[in-house]
């Protein structure tokens, strides 16, 4: 690997997701430890602990069983369904938390873990069904002749649980350092706190940044006792997969078990798709007295365009750009990350600005670019894509890297043999090997750059993407116009994947 | 007298604390065919890394006609210097590229001008009796005997001196290996090439005018002995 080029890629990675975490870091003083686990801490613990187990709980009854009917069944329209309930996880946490306390009387702690375990639940599902994918019919065959189906499951299972359990830990963080959910449904009901907005709250009302990332401590040690075991486990979801002669094995037969996996995975399906349902309603004037009509939709439509195309082009554009940076560095550090001895040392370090709450890094932006000499950059749009790249490379690098692991090194060194130096096997092997992968990645940042709002609610500069502009409508009062500017998100959120589907000839395939 | 195309003195490769290779030593003369026996795991893909630059050594040097090109844990010669070819035991083809592209990036590499490349790249896919008519084929949709072949070729293609083959006939069916097993004979005569060559199967060396060494478990099996 070129030396010069990961070193260009580990300072740029250094500059956008570390140093905000660093400098956030030094602006603790001794005398910030005194209300480190006083009874609130301790409450507010306690309560984020059952948030994310709760929402885990969630994603891997609902994932783990809809991953593997999905993938490994004869569940009829499994290939629908299968991309249908990812848009669960596509779209932001915050619609759904409209969407969800609009239509169900439920509010406090069991909403908010419902919602954010609909919202995490595609994760363990993408992850079931990728691990089951692998499964070679060799094996599989070779379990049916000892014991039949129930062997074969038998056999299974091991394979598919560090999968489950990495998905699962992923869905922990991801609940636990929402803080827009959390948010949303406390302002309409019960309260419910949680780390993620108690630190927002303290560095809001006090602007003591100190203290705010004492806050965080034990929301950040809590997340890395998730995220450590959830890398090691994705390693060794790699079991699944096997090299050479790998033969996809036929679909089990569910026999008179088929209609009650239709309906679970029609359930499923439905769950992931109701948000989007209830904003076409809203958007047609649906909870007003004279009811949805075409035109009012039409109108909202209109207005949110009218009112909103400058939001909409800058998020577009902000993530775009992200997501490309995030895939041209991700790529050199995923690929370091694997082939360099000892290079997966450095993947905790890698996965820093995930384990750090999103309000915290937004704070940490703040500390580290509002100064009179950087006034320019801390005021114009680049610092926005600069945020979104520190808080979403880990992600793409966290694909990338598994990739690379399921890529044959043969391959790298049959280059290196022929004479192909560093940069060239980089980007003439590995990168039209990876090609899919790449492509995923792209989209991976874009969709959750544009749906950024944790972070960016506290850079003055972030105030104009459209999230941004449906978070504050929200908390002025809902109506036809908000809910036609979320479906505008939610279709440019969908959009990487319906052209992929529509133009690409090959699947997805990455690891978990 | 000349220096031996391949010099291994007390070389060792450890995994773990554990030796997987050696130590062990290896002369091979220029032009000279050796081919190494021996059961699966017994670490004869390693010896070929080894002298190839791709293993790190433990402890032992590598000299390659005659120039130090490893000692110890130090890569004095990087693999892409050292004028070698592999073919790989999974062929290792790169999936994006077609057959032609395999060969055009092996013959840039070595600094064939680009207008040379194609009727090159031609000549050595007639070489190993592909044809011009697998020039935009690529390797998915190739059979197990043609994907050996074009690995073959993309080996040939660096003009090397020494030529590493990893169970070359290993995934072929018996006819095929025996006419896969005469062309990589007739090549080494025409390109005096020294080969070094691993294989699990006793049989294979039957097909090759070549010298046999047996390993076992990382070293020389002394029971075997050498057959010319």
């Amino acid at each position: 690997m070129s030396r010069p080029l990961v070193l260009l890629a580990a300072l740029l990675f250094a500059a956008a997701g570390l140093a905000p975490i660093a400098l956030m870091a030094l602006q603790v003083s001794p005398g910030d430890f005194g209300g480190l686990l006083d009874s609130r801490t301790v409450q507010l613990l306690g309560r984020t602990l059952l948030l994310g187990i709760g929402a885990a709980a969630v994603a891997v009854l609902l994932g783990a069983p809809f991953g593997f009917l999905v993938a490994r069944t004869d569940v009829p329209g499994a290939a629908l369904w299968r991309p249908l309930a990812m848009i669960s996880l596509i779209l932001p946490p915050l619609f759904l938390a409209v969407t969800w306390t609009a239509l169900i009387e439920l509010r406090g702690a069991l909403a908010t873990i419902l919602i954010l375990g609909l919202n995490t639940f595609p994760i363990v599902a993408f992850f079931t069904a990728a691990a089951a994918g692998r499964i070679d019919a060799g094996r599989e065959e070779a379990a049916l002749l000892v014991g039949g189906k129930r062997a074969a499951l038998r056999m299974e299972l091991p394979l598919l649980l560090p999968a489950i359990l990495c998905g699962a830990c992923l869905a922990f963080v991801f609940a636990i350092n929402d803080f827009s959910v959390p948010d949303y449904v406390s302002s309409v009901g019960e309260k419910f706190n949680v780390y993620a907005d108690e630190i927002f709250a303290t560095w809001k009302i006090e602007e003591d940044t100190g203290e705010a990332v004492l806050t965080a401590l034990p929301l950040v040690v809590l997340t890395m006792l998730f995220l450590l075991p959830a890398l090691a486990l994705r390693r060794r979801g790699a079991l699944a997969t096997l090299g050479g002669e790998f033969k996809r094995p036929a679909p089990l037969r569910l026999g008179r078990w088929r209609p009650v996996a239709l309906l679970f995975c029609l359930a499923v399906v439905a769950a992931s798709l109701t948000p989007i349902a209830r904003l076409f309603w809203e958007a047609g004037g649906g909870p007003r007295p004279v009811g949805w009509s075409r035109e009012t939709m039409g109108a909202a439509f209109g207005r949110a365009l009218e009112l909103s195309r400058g939001d909409v082009a800058n998020s577009l554009v902000f993530s775009s750009i992200a997501g490309l940076v995030c895939v041209v560095i991700a790529l050199v550090l995923g690929h370091a990350v694997e082939r360099a001895r000892r290079g997966r040392l450095f993947e905790p370090v890698f996965i820093l600005p995930i384990a750090v709450p999103a309000i915290l890094f937004g704070i940490g932006m703040i500390a580290l670019w509002n100064h009179d000499a950087t006034a320019a950059f801390y005021d114009s749009d680049a610092i926005v894509v600069l945020l979104y790249i520190g808080r979403f490379l880990p992600f793409a690098l966290l694909l990338f890297s598994g990739a690379v692991a399921s890529l044959n090194p043969r391959l790298e060194e049959a280059g290196r043999l022929a004479g192909a130096g560093p940069a060239r096997r980089l980007f003439q092997i590995v990168t039209p090997s990876l090609l899919p992968t790449l492509i995923a990645g792209w989209a991976l940042v874009f969709v959750l750059a544009m749906r950024e709002l944790d972070a960016a609610i506290l850079v003055p500069a972030a105030n104009h993407t459209v999230i941004f502009r449906v978070f504050n409508q929200i908390h002025f009062g809902r109506d036809d116009f908000v809910a036609a500017l979320a479906l505008l998100i939610v279709f440019f959120l969908l959009l990487p994947g319906i052209f992929w589907s529509l133009f690409a000839r090959q699947r997805v395939e990455v690891m978990p | 007298m000349t220096d031996p195309a391949i010099e291994l003195s007390g070389v060792l490769v450890e995994m773990g604390g554990e030796p997987i290779l050696g130590p062990l030593d290896l002369t091979v003369a220029r032009g000279e065919h050796v081919v190494v026996v021996g059961p699966s795991g017994c670490g004869k893909t390693t010896l070929l890394r080894v002298v190839a630059g791709l293993a790190r050594l433990s402890a032992g040097v590598v000299h390659l006609g005659g120039e130090l090109a490893t000692d110890g844990h130090r890569l004095v010669q990087p693999p892409e210097r050292r004028k070698i070819g592999m073919l790989f035991q999974d062929g290792a083809l790169w999936p994006h590229m077609t057959a032609s592209a395999h060969l055009e990036f092996v013959l840039a590499r070595r600094g064939v001008p680009r207008s040379a490349r194609r009727s090159r790249a031609g000549e050595l896919l007639e070489r190993v009796e592909l044809g011009t008519a697998f020039e935009e084929r690529k390797p998915g949709t190739l059979s197990g005997g043609e994907a050996q072949r074009l690995a073959l070729a993309r080996a040939l293609a660096g003009e090397p001196e020494l030529l590493l083959l990893d169970e070359p006939l290993g995934p072929l069916d018996a006819e095929l290996r025996l006419e896969l097993a005469r062309r990589i004979d007739r090549i080494q005569k025409e390109q005096d090439l020294t080969l070094l060559h691993v294989t699990h199967d006793p049989e294979e060396t039957a097909a090759y005018q070549s010298r046999t060494v047996t390993m076992l478990e990382g070293q020389w099996d002394d029971r075997g002995g050498v057959k010319e």
